[in-house]
């Protein structure tokens, strides 16, 4: 079958992860940090997928699951959309320095 | 209900029938007050007159962890013997004599009352408490009233002195919890009884087995825990404020009945369950002893404010507790538990007339009382006579209590205890200067208008005199009943 | 004699009765004190003659019990107590009757009864007590009635500091006698005078020990009974009213010190190094007190500094081995010293003022009192033929006898002293002119003169007793069955009794020669050695020391401690407090509400858990 082995993948997902982690800690602009995680659950999707092929217990599992990953990713970014809308609606800004209300 | 359960929660009517009462009801409302502490009274007077104690004995399941029955297992258990009988009739005599004091009480009598008997229960149920963990709720219940009664009830700085009672008193009732799980968890058990004996076995059949060196750490933390209560310098500051903030029939209950507690855990749950740490202690806890009725003694002589002179004196004579305990003879212990309830008794005695005396004069400073004999004859003579009583007078509680805790630890160690004596001459100086600058010499006020000690005012100062004089005159009314708790502890001492 | 005990009940009820009902009988409460005590006197008498021809007799009942010691309370009545109980019970009965005329008028008349119901009830109780620790609770006990009296004018600033010294002073030692007491405790397992005497006859005591309760018990009754360096309270103690002087500062209570030494004259007697220090502290307070008697102006405080001087007499018989010249002094010195005080208190009544630099010439105007006066003089000074000589010459022969001239001779010249300032005294507030103006100046009523009378009487008569002419029956009687004790009478040299005899007459001469005759100018002697006069009239500056050295002392270590509290305890509870809240602010500060940093931190948390996890190899088991 395919030639391409298990560490591709991990590399893979682990270089997305990175970038989804760089860009959530660093950008300013919550939609860029919005974007970012939905690219860090990817990260996970496809390491779910890789070891669902090439785990030691190979088993349709790990696709099912990250199935149910993208889904619920797909509402998270909804309600996240969403969230960030109401807050731009208060503060004019999407700015992630001035949401800081967790400040007292 | 058992006859103990009764006895110990017979205040909790008091409470209901206050809550359904409007709170404007300022009489109607002390009165429910102070019958709501009579049940306990009569109650306890009456086992004061059994024989045999056991028959009290309360024990109903209630918590229960794991698999094996007899293991781990939390139960309701109630129970007396000669020492917390004796507290507990201590506590119900101060208690009604207290919420007479309470008349001098200015607002909210409904809200205070309330607490006051809450407090009530808690005392109660610490002295009777048959394991550790009850022991721990009721005292944790005498503490939550006790805050608020300081907090709301006290005088200018009350909030502080609340706050440092909460904080001092919640960092050693920490150190009595982590105490008391660690038993738990390596004996399974938390009954009383049960750990004494545990704890004499070597190689006891217990989940997990303690070794020497955790015992000894055990046994330093509960001296803290019980210290911090006592209080045993330097754990002391907190008190003084408490004793200066708080309203006088708080005062009462807080000196003559709380502080207690501690001298009551050290005796029961030190000497009963770490026998052999503490005599290894000792010479330590002798040594605290003196220093604390020295150091109470020389700061009490120069304070100004009677409430400081009186703080100060509960340090000092707390000081001859500990000098009982550490001679670790019949003499020495006995004289400590007689000092528990002399000093409850004389101290509440004192602070009743602070407080008579705050109502009329809105002061305790002992420079603006001078003279008050000559407008006040009888309560002046009823707070020399106190003083006199507090100082040791033979005849009067006081003296038996001091003259047994220095005969013991004149056996085991005469220098310490002749350091101590100074004490005994020290307590006359600071007595006799605050007591006489208040009442002898001329007066520096108008006594037009003020009127002497009154009506039920006597109520509190004679009941309280007269055991005074009749613990000092028949000492055998106390050490009977004491005689089994007295032989239990030197047996388990081994003396 | 059975029923002994009743006689310290009859003043305690009065004590009680007149606290709760003094208050409506006012003045009539005079006469319940007068009954109660008369029956005590009544009793004390029967069981004095009943204890000529019974042995002594002992109840006890146990009081408390610690362990299997159980400690007893009771009473003894053997010969000393026996002799001691008729002694209070007679000048308290007499000083209640006396009051009743002097004390009229006081609105607070019956406090003062009750009161001294109190103190008699005490001392009584103290006297036939049988074992050391009911002695000590009586012994405190009359430490607090006298503390009551004196400061019975208690709005007098006077008073409430006499009244505040009496009691710590004596304090002072009662905590010597505490010690002693305890430690014997702990030797001989008991508190009972015959168990004590009995280990000490049988050696079971090692001698240091003795020595050394001995002397703490010693210390005791130095307090109570005014010996230097403790007898600073006795003259202030003047303040109280005189009746009260005359019983508790003159006749009884301050004897009591004498009477604890005697009633453990078998422990002293054990050790030559205490009944030395008992000697000497009594031979130094005796001229010591006679000196500053010398010079002073206030009739009360001379017969104060006088009763300080007679009782280091006592005590310098008891050192001396003379343990009946002791006890004779004590009971003749109660008499004439009562009777002196009582007289004085007739003066002060007649002329409002306690100087005898504002008295003279009032041989005339009291004509009862001065001729009593004169009498108690006259018997102080050791005059012949009066009381006082037979027991003071008994005291000199003791002294003597124990082989120690320089203790002696201090005795002979305290006795000079004393006839000195005793007619110094007498001369300046009966002879001459009245040196101020004094107005209605009248005889006491009788209520107050028949006591005086009747110890007037007793003061020439009580020295018969015990007599080397006559006999010595007093003597003879109070050591019989102990040989403890001594002898009954101790032979001396005849010449001590014409010494004696001679210096008090001279010092009578010199005194009449200064102050009667006015033939030698009053101050012939003291403008020669002012430093001397004024050392002597400040009492040698003892409570200036007193005050400089303990008194700030203890303020000093009083105030030094609550720096301690203030910085050191406090200053650890506020560091504790302070790291507390500093830990807390620098929290607080990390919140800064941005998540990404938040979130940073966490993962960095995370990578550096991971790592460790790695590098302790934890992935590989």
């Amino acid at each position: 079958m395919s030639s391409v082995p298990v560490s591709a993948y991990l590399t893979l997902a682990l270089i997305l992860f990175c970038i989804g982690l760089y860009g959530a800690l660093t950008k300013r602009n919550t939609v860029i940090v919005l974007i970012s995680i939905e690219l860090m659950l990817n990260a996970v999707n496809i390491n779910l997928v890789a070891f669902s092929k090439f785990g030691m217990i190979p088993s349709i599992t790990g696709q099912v699951f990250a199935l149910f990953a993208i889904a619920v990713a797909a509402a998270e970014a909804a309600v996240g959309l969403a969230i960030l809308i109401a807050l731009y609606r208060n503060k004019k800004t999407v700015n992630i320095d001035e949401m800081n209300d967790l400040k007292s | 209900m058992s006859f103990l359960s009764i006895l110990v929660f017979s205040p909790l009517l008091g409470i209901l029938v206050l809550a359904l009462l409007p709170k404007t009801q300022e009489s109607l409302i002390k009165l429910v007050g102070f019958l709501a502490t009579l049940p306990a009274l009569v109650l306890a007077l009456i086992a004061f007159g059994t024989e045999d104690l056991t028959k009290y004995d309360v024990v109903k399941e209630w918590i229960h962890f794991g698999s094996d029955a007899s293991l781990y297992a939390i139960d309701y258990e109630l129970g007396l013997n000669g020492f917390s009988l004796i507290l507990i009739v201590l506590t119900a005599i101060v208690s009604t004599l207290a919420a007479i004091a309470s008349i001098h009480i200015k607002k909210e009598w409904k809200g205070y009352f309330m607490l006051f008997l809450l407090l009530e229960i808690g005392m109660l149920g610490v002295f009777a408490a048959q394991n550790l963990v009850l022991f721990f709720i009721f005292f944790e219940i005498t503490m939550i009233p006790m805050f608020f009664l300081i907090g709301k009830w006290g005088y200018f700085e009350k909030e502080k002195g609340a706050y440092s009672y909460l904080i001092y008193n919640g960092l050693g009732s920490a150190i009595l919890l982590i105490v008391i799980m660690v038993l738990f968890a390596r004996t399974g058990t938390a009954n009383i009884s049960d750990l004494a004996q545990l704890m004499a076995v070597e190689d006891a059949n217990t989940p997990s087995p303690i070794s020497e060196s955790l015992k000894m750490g055990l046994a330093i933390a509960l001296l803290i825990a019980f210290g911090v209560k006592l209080p045993i310098f330097p754990l002391h500051t907190w008190m003084l404020r408490v004793h200066v903030q708080a309203p006088p029939s708080v005062v009462m209950i807080h000196s003559g009945i709380l502080l207690k507690i501690g001298a009551f855990g050290l005796i029961r749950f030190g000497f009963g369950i770490f026998p052999e740490q503490f005599k290894s202690l000792a010479l330590l806890l002798a040594i605290l002893g003196v220093v604390n009725l020295l150091y109470g003694a020389f700061l009490a002589f120069i304070q100004t404010d009677f409430k400081m002179v009186l703080a100060y004196s509960s340090i000092s004579h707390m000081g001859i507790v500990l000098i009982g305990l550490g001679a670790l003879n019949e003499a020495g212990i006995q004289g400590a538990i007689f000092q528990v309830v002399s000093h409850g008794l004389i101290s509440a005695l004192l602070f009743f007339l602070v407080g008579v005396f705050y109502e009329r004069f809105q002061t305790s400073t002992i420079a603006n009382l001078g003279g008050m004999a000559k407008g006040m004859p009888l309560a002046s003579g009823f707070l020399l006579a106190g003083a006199l009583a507090s100082l040791g007078l033979p005849g009067m509680s006081g003296f038996v209590s001091e003259f047994m805790a220095f005969l013991g630890l004149f056996e085991v160690h005469p220098v310490v205890a002749a350091i101590g004596c100074i004490g005994i001459i020290m307590t006359a100086v600071y007595l006799l200067r605050a007591v006489l600058g208040m009442t002898y010499g001329k007066a520096g006020r108008e006594f037009a208008g003020i009127t002497d000690i009154k009506s039920v005012e006597f109520v509190p100062v004679l009941v309280l005199l007269a055991l005074i004089v009749l613990i000092g005159v028949y000492p055998s009314v106390l050490s009977e009943p004491l005689q089994a708790t007295l032989e239990t502890i030197m047996l388990g001492l081994g003396g | 004699m059975e029923n002994a005990w009743i006689i310290p009940l009859f003043p305690l009820i009065s004590f009680l009765f007149l606290l709760l009902f003094g208050r409506r009988l006012k003045e009539n409460s005079g006469y319940v004190g007068m009954v109660l005590t008369f029956l005590s006197l009544i009793y004390s008498l029967v069981v004095l003659f009943d204890r000529f021809n019974h042995p002594t007799y002992k109840a006890e009942a146990t009081w408390l019990a610690i362990g299997d010691v159980q400690l007893t309370a009771g009473f003894e009545v053997n010969q000393l107590n026996a002799l001691m109980l008729v002694i209070v019970s007679l000048v308290s009965f007499l000083v209640h009757t006396y009051s009743k005329g002097y004390m009229h008028g006081d609105d607070r008349f019956h406090i003062f009864y009750a009161y001294l119901g109190l103190f008699t009830f005490a001392m009584l109780g103290l006297v036939v007590s049988p074992n050391l620790l009911q002695t000590y609770i009586f012994w405190e006990l009359v430490g607090v009635g006298s503390f009551l009296l004196i400061g019975f004018y208690f709005y007098k600033e006077e008073a409430k500091a006499a009244a505040k010294k009496a009691f710590i002073m004596t304090r002072i030692g009662d905590v010597g006698l505490l010690i002693g007491m305890i430690l014997l405790f702990w030797q001989v397992g008991s508190f009972e005078y015959d168990a004590i005497f009995l280990a000490v006859e049988e050696g079971a005591i090692s001698a240091g020990i003795i020595t050394l309760t001995a002397i703490l018990i010693f210390i005791g009754a130095v307090g109570k009974s005014g010996q230097f360096p403790l007898h600073t309270w006795l003259p202030d103690a003047m303040e109280g009213p005189t009746p009260v002087s005359a019983l508790i500062h003159a006749a009884t209570m301050v004897a009591a010190g004498v009477y604890l030494v005697a009633a453990l004259f078998p422990l002293f007697t054990a050790s030559e190094t205490a009944l030395m220090t008992v000697a000497v502290v009594g031979g130094f307070t005796a001229i010591f007190a006679a000196s500053i008697g010398l010079v002073q102006t206030d009739i009360k405080r001379v017969l104060a500094y006088s009763t300080v001087s007679q009782l280091g007499y006592m005590m310098l018989a008891l050192g001396s081995a003379g343990y009946v010249a002791g006890v004779f002094h004590l009971m003749t010195h109660a008499f004439f010293k009562a009777l002196l005080f009582l007289a004085a208190g007739s003066v002060i009544h007649a002329v409002h003022t306690q100087n005898i630099e504002e008295m003279g010439g009032l041989w005339k105007k009291l004509r009862l009192t001065g001729p009593l006066f004169l009498i108690g003089t006259l018997a102080i000074s050791g005059v012949p033929l009066l009381s006082g000589f037979f027991s003071k010459d008994e005291i000199l022969i003791a002294a003597w006898a124990n082989g120690n001239p320089v203790l002696f001779w201090l005795a002979v010249i305290a006795a000079f002293f004393t006839a000195f300032y005793m007619f110094r005294l007498f001369f300046m507030v009966f002879t001459g002119q009245a040196r101020s103006e004094m107005k209605n100046v009248h005889e006491s009523p009788k209520v107050m003169t028949v006591p005086m009378i009747v110890l007037g009487v007793l003061a020439v008569v009580a020295g018969y007793f015990n007599t080397p002419w006559f006999g010595t029956f007093l003597g003879d009687w109070l050591v019989e069955g102990n040989e403890a004790l001594g002898h009954g009478h101790t032979e001396g040299p005849i010449w001590i009794m014409i010494v004696a005899t001679l210096v008090s007459l001279l010092g009578i001469f010199l005194a009449w020669l200064m102050y009667g005759k006015k033939s030698l100018e009053r101050d012939w002697l003291s403008s020669r050695m002012p430093t001397t006069y004024n050392m002597l009239y400040n009492k040698y500056y003892l409570d200036e020391f007193y005050a400089l050295s303990v008194v700030k002392t203890t303020k000093g270590v009083s105030v030094l401690l609550s720096y301690i509290e203030a910085f050191v305890v406090e200053g650890i509870v506020k560091g504790v407090a302070g790291i507390v809240h500093g830990l807390g602010k620098t929290g607080s500060k990390i919140q800064s509400g941005q998540v990404q940093a938040y979130g940073t931190v966490a993962f960095v948390g995370l990578a550096v858990l991971v790592v460790v996890y790695v590098l302790a190899g934890g992935y590989l088991k």
